[in-house]
C-alpha cells in the first residue's frame, strides 16, 4: 500500500511547529481520513473539527498544500504523491489548537445583519428562477474558506471594518429574496465595508460549493450601494425627501 | 465554580433545538433562553437531510391520508393522537418557515412544489433543492438571531443533568475551547441532541450523533422508549456510508441486483412499472427495502465489493437533465466520493444505519416523566414514527414537536424557582468526577478507539437488520464487558484546550449506555414489527406487543423494562399493504 507523508501544524496560540506523520493511503481516501488515521494511531491529542464528512457541515476547513480546502472533500489521489502534504490551520483566524481556529468573529458579524423581513404581501408566490438565484447564496456551508483567503482579512486584518465574502453572500441571499422588504445597503456601506473589496475573486476560487461570490453577490451589491448612495439622480431625490428604493434598514 | 442562570435551556442546536428556542422566546420575551451545543449550530446534522419535509398542502391530499401513511408505515406502533397533531401542524410549520425566508422549491405557477416519497400514497413532500434540511436549519438559525433573549453556548458539551427535588435544574457543561467546566442552570431543559447512529459502525450519521441526550435522560432515570427500532436507509454509498436520498427513487431510480433484475418485486412490494408509482416497489417503506437487501445477499444475488455486498441504484434512464436539475447533489456526491457518474453508471448501494425511531419518552408536548425535562426531534420518541419512520416525516416532526416543547418548557419555566444549592453542589461533584476519571488519571489501560470499535462490532453483529436471541445476548454481554472496561479508560491527552480525546471518551460512555438500551429493548420484544425483525419470532404479535417498550435505569444501575399502551384513535391495526397491480394508474407525475 502506498504511503503519504503529512506535515501537520501542532501547536497553540503561543506557537507550534510542523510535525511529520506517515499514513497508508487507501483508494478513495480523503485528507480527513488521513488526519483521522494520525489521530487514531499516532497522535490522539491532535485537535481538529469535523462532523458530516460529506461536505455539508463546513467544519473541517484547513490549508492543504497552501490552499484553503475542506479536508473531507480533498482526495489524497488529487495531491502530488511524491511530496509531503502540509496541513495548516486557516491563517486568517487565531489558532486555538493544532487545526482548530477561533471562528467566533464570523458569528459576531452575522449578528449585525437583519434577518429576512417579508414585504407586506398578499400572496406567497415565487417563481423557480428567483428561488434558484437565492438558493445559490443560501448553499453556503459557512466553512469560512472565503474569509480565510480574502486578503482584506488575511493580509490587512480589517476584521473590525469588513464583513468578508461570506457575509456579502448572506446579504445577497436576503436582498435578492423576491419577498424581502428591507434594504441593507447602509449596512453594506458603513458596517460591512463592502467598498474595501477590490474583486480579486480569490473567494470564488476557493468556494467548495461553487458559489460565484464575486460575480453574483458582491458586484450586484456594490451596484446597489452605488445606486443608493452615489447616484446623483437618487441623491437629488433624497434631498427632496423622496424614497428611492426599499425602505432602508435602521442601524 | 462558574454558574450561569437561564430560564429555558436547550441541549443541542440543530433543527429541533433552534425551533424550540424560537418558540420559547416567542412565548415569553422576558425569558432567558440558552442554546448549549457541542458544535456551532450550523454544523448540526439537520444539514444532511436532503429529500424533504412532508406536509399536506395540495388539493386532493388530506390530513387523514398523511396520518394513515404514517401509521401504517410505522406498523401501527405510532400513537395516533400524536400523529393527528403532527399532520395538522406540519403544513403550518412549513409555511412559517417560508415566512422566515426558507426557499422552498416551486411549481411553475409559483406555488410550493411537492415530490413523491417512500411509503406516502400522495405527493406531499416539500423540498428546497436536494438540501432541504440544510436550508431549513439555516433559516431557523438566522431567525434565532432576531431574539436577543437567546444566548448561545457554542462548542460546549453537556456531561450531566442537574436533578434535585424531583426536577431538572440545569446541566453541567464543558467548554471545548478552554476546558472550563461549569454549571448552566435553568428552570426547564429541552434535549434536542438528535439520534445515536454512531453506536453502529456503518451509518449516514455525522460524528456528533452519539446519543448524548438519550444517555443524559437515561442516566437521570428517565425512560427511553422503543429503542429497538433502528432504521436502515436502503441506499447508502459503500465505504463512506454517505446517503443517496430517497428522492432519487422518487424521481424514478431503480434498484437492481447483480442480474440487472428489479428484485423488490419478489418481496411483496408490487410489480415494476416504467414510471414510479407511490407506495410501490422502490417507493415502498425503508424497513421493507432494507430487509429485501438481506434476502438478496442470502440468495447470492448481490455484488461483492471490498466494502461488502451491494446492489445498484440505476438512474441512467432518467437522463442528464433530470439528474442535473432534480438531483444535483446526488450526482456531486457520486462523482466526488465514488468516482461514478450516475448519468452513465450504476451507483453501488447498501443499507446503512440512518435514524432512531426510539428515544426519550415524551408526551405530545415533549414533556418527559421527569419534571422540567423535555425532548424533541430525533432524540425524542413521542411517538409518531412507531416501528418505522417514513422518509420526509422527520423534518416536520422536529418543527412541530420542537415548537411544542419550546412553548411548554417556557410556560413551565415561568412557574419555577431558581436552582437549589444542592443542584449546584452536584455540579461540583461532576467537575471532580471529570477531573479524576479523565484529566488527572494517568494509569488507565484502555483506549477510546479500541472500546469504540469493539462496541461497533457488537452492535452490528448483534442488533442489525435481522436479530435473534443469541445475537442479542452476545451483544448485551459484550456491552456489559465494555462498560466495565471503560472504567479503566486512559487518555493520552490531558490538556484543557480543545481536548478532542476527552470529548470522544465522554461520547463513548454515552454510546455504551444507549447501545445497551437498544439491545435490551430488542431482547424484550419477542415479535417482528417494522424495523425490528427477529428471526426467532417472525410476524407481528398484536396480542402481546401492540405496546411501546420503556426501558429504565434504576438508581442502583440495574435495568428495568415495561410496556406502555399505544394510543389508537381511528385506525385499528391492520396489515401493511404495499405495491400495486399493474392496472392501477396512480402514477407519480414528475
Amino acid at each position: 500500500m502506498a504511503e503519504a507523508i503529512l506535515k501537520i501544524f501542532r501547536g497553540t496560540r503561543e506557537g507550534g511547529e510542523l510535525a511529520e506523520y506517515r499514513v497508508p493511503v487507501a483508494p478513495g481516501m480523503v485528507v480527513l481520513d488521513a488526519l483521522h488515521h494520525v489521530q487514531k494511531h499516532q497522535a490522539p491529542d491532535l485537535a481538529l473539527r469535523w462532523n458530516c464528512k460529506a461536505g455539508k457541515c463546513g467544519s473541517c476547513s484547513a490549508e492543504v498544500n497552501g490552499r484553503p480546502r475542506l479536508t473531507c472533500k480533498t482526495r489524497m489521489d488529487a495531491l502530488p504523491q511524491d511530496k509531503p502534504i502540509t496541513v495548516l490551520p486557516m491563517k486568517a483566524f487565531a489558532v486555538i489548537k493544532d487545526l482548530v481556529t477561533d471562528v467566533s468573529w464570523n458569528y459576531r458579524v452575522n449578528k449585525k445583519i437583519p434577518p429576512f423581513q417579508p414585504r407586506a404581501v398578499t400572496e406567497w408566490k415565487m417563481y423557480q428562477p428567483d428561488i434558484d438565484r437565492v438558493q445559490e447564496f443560501r448553499k453556503c456551508i459557512e466553512c469560512f474558506l472565503c474569509q480565510n483567503v480574502c486578503h482584506v482579512l488575511r493580509e490587512h486584518g480589517k476584521q473590525e471594518h469588513f464583513g468578508g465574502p461570506r457575509f456579502f453572500v448572506r446579504v445577497a441571499a436576503l436582498e435578492m429574496h423576491p419577498l424581502d422588504g428591507l434594504s441593507r445597503t447602509h449596512l453594506l456601506k458603513d458596517q460591512l465595508g463592502l467598498g474595501l473589496c477590490n474583486i480579486t475573486k480569490c473567494c470564488t476560487e476557493v468556494c467548495p460549493e461553487g458559489i460565484r461570490i464575486t460575480d453574483n453577490a458582491i458586484i450586484p451589491l456594490k451596484e446597489r450601494v452605488v445606486d443608493d448612495f452615489y447616484d446623483p439622480w437618487h441623491w437629488l431625490l433624497r434631498k427632496l425627501g423622496k424614497k428611492v428604493s426599499k425602505s432602508v434598514a435602521e442601524h | 465554580m462558574d454558574i450561569s442562570y437561564h430560564d429555558v435551556l436547550l441541549v443541542g442546536g440543530g433543527g429541533a433545538g433552534l425551533r424550540a428556542a424560537i418558540a420559547a422566546a416567542e412565548t415569553n420575551p422576558n425569558l432567558s433562553v440558552a442554546v448549549v451545543s457541542k458544535v456551532y449550530p450550523m454544523r448540526s446534522h439537520t444539514v444532511s437531510a436532503e429529500g424533504g419535509a412532508a406536509g399536506v398542502i395540495k388539493p386532493g391530499d388530506t390530513l387523514d391520508d398523511h396520518a394513515y401513511d404514517t401509521i401504517s408505515g410505522g406498523d401501527w406502533l405510532c400513537d395516533q393522537d400524536a400523529v393527528e397533531i403532527f399532520v395538522k401542524e406540519a403544513p403550518e410549520e412549513l409555511l412559517r418557515l417560508e415566512h422566515w425566508g426558507c426557499p422552498w422549491s416551486r411549481d411553475p405557477d409559483g406555488r410550493i412544489a411537492v415530490r413523491a416519497f417512500g411509503g406516502m400514497k400522495k405527493m406531499r413532500t416539500w423540498f428546497a433543492d436536494d438540501k432541504t434540511g440544510f436550508h431549513l436549519l439555516h433559516t431557523l438559525f438566522q431567525t434565532t438571531l432576531k431574539y436577543n433573549a437567546v444566548t448561545r453556548y457554542d462548542e460546549w458539551f453537556v456531561t450531566r443533568l442537574l436533578v434535585d427535588e424531583g426536577r431538572v435544574q440545569g446541566v453541567v457543561a464543558l467548554q471545548l475551547m478552554s476546558g472550563r467546566i461549569q454549571a448552566i442552570t435553568a428552570k426547564s431543559v429541552i434535549l434536542c441532541t438528535g439520534g445515536c447512529g454512531r453506536v453502529f459502525p456503518f451509518t449516514t450519521n455525522a460524528s456528533i450523533k452519539t446519543g448524548d441526550g438519550m444517555a443524559l435522560a437515561f442516566q437521570a432515570g428517565t425512560p427511553l422508549k422503543d429503542m429497538e427500532f433502528v432504521q436502515y436507509h436502503p441506499t447508502g454509498l459503500p465505504f463512506t456510508g454517505i446517503l443517496i436520498t430517497e428522492a432519487a427513487r422518487a424521481e424514478g431510480g431503480h434498484l437492481i441486483n447483480k442480474n440487472g433484475y428489479r428484485y423488490l418485486q419478489d418481496y411483496n412490494l408490487g410489480t415494476p412499472t416504467p414510471q414510479p408509482v407511490l407506495r410501490n416497489m422502490e417507493l415502498g417503506p425503508r424497513d421493507r427495502l432494507s430487509q429485501a437487501f438481506v434476502k438478496e445477499v442470502e440468495k447470492g444475488h448481490t455484488t461483492d465489493t471490498p466494502y461488502g455486498p451491494v446492489v445498484h441504484l440505476d438512474l441512467r434512464h432518467l437522463g442528464e437533465k433530470v439528474i442535473n436539475t432534480r438531483l444535483p447533489f446526488v450526482r456531486e456526491l457520486c462523482l466526488k466520493y465514488e468516482n461514478i457518474d450516475p448519468i452513465k453508471e450504476l451507483i453501488p448501494v447498501r443499507p446503512v444505519i440512518h435514524y432512531m425511531m426510539g428515544g426519550v419518552h415524551t408526551d405530545n408536548n415533549g414533556a418527559t416523566p421527569l419534571a422540567g425535562l423535555y425532548a424533541a426531534g430525533e432524540v425524542a420518541c413521542v411517538s409518531i414514527n412507531g416501528a418505522n419512520r417514513l422518509g420526509s416525516n422527520s423534518l416536520p416532526e422536529l418543527l412541530v414537536f420542537g415548537a411544542r416543547a419550546g412553548r411548554a418548557a417556557a410556560l413551565a419555566a415561568m412557574e419555577q424557582r431558581t436552582p437549589s444549592e444542592h443542584a449546584i453542589s452536584q455540579a461540583q461533584d461532576e467537575k471532580a468526577r471529570l477531573e479524576e476519571q479523565f484529566l488527572r488519571k494517568t494509569a488507565g489501560r484502555e483506549r477510546v478507539a479500541t472500546i469504540r470499535s469493539e462496541m461497533h462490532q457488537a452492535m452490528e453483529s448483534g442488533a442489525g437488520i435481522y436479530r435473534n436471541q443469541t445475537s442479542l445476548e452476545n451483544a448485551a454481554d459484550k456491552l456489559r464487558e465494555l462498560r466495565e472496561r471503560f472504567r479503566d479508560i486512559g487518555l493520552d491527552d490531558h490538556s484543557l484546550t480543545f481536548n478532542t480525546e476527552l470529548l470522544a471518551a465522554l461520547e463513548l460512555s454515552f454510546m455504551l449506555d444507549v447501545g445497551s438500551a437498544i439491545v435490551e429493548s430488542a431482547l424484550h420484544r419477542t415479535e417482528s414489527r417494522g424495523a425490528h425483525q427477529r428471526t426467532d419470532f417472525a410476524g407481528r404479535d398484536d396480542q402481546n406487543f401492540l405496546a411501546h417498550t420503556l426501558i429504565f435505569r434504576n438508581p442502583d444501575g440495574r435495568i428495568r423494562l415495561e410496556k406502555a399502551p399505544v394510543v389508537i384513535t381511528r385506525w385499528p391495526p391492520a396489515e401493511r399493504v404495499y405495491g400495486v397491480k399493474p392496472d392501477v394508474k396512480e402514477v407519480a407525475a414528475r
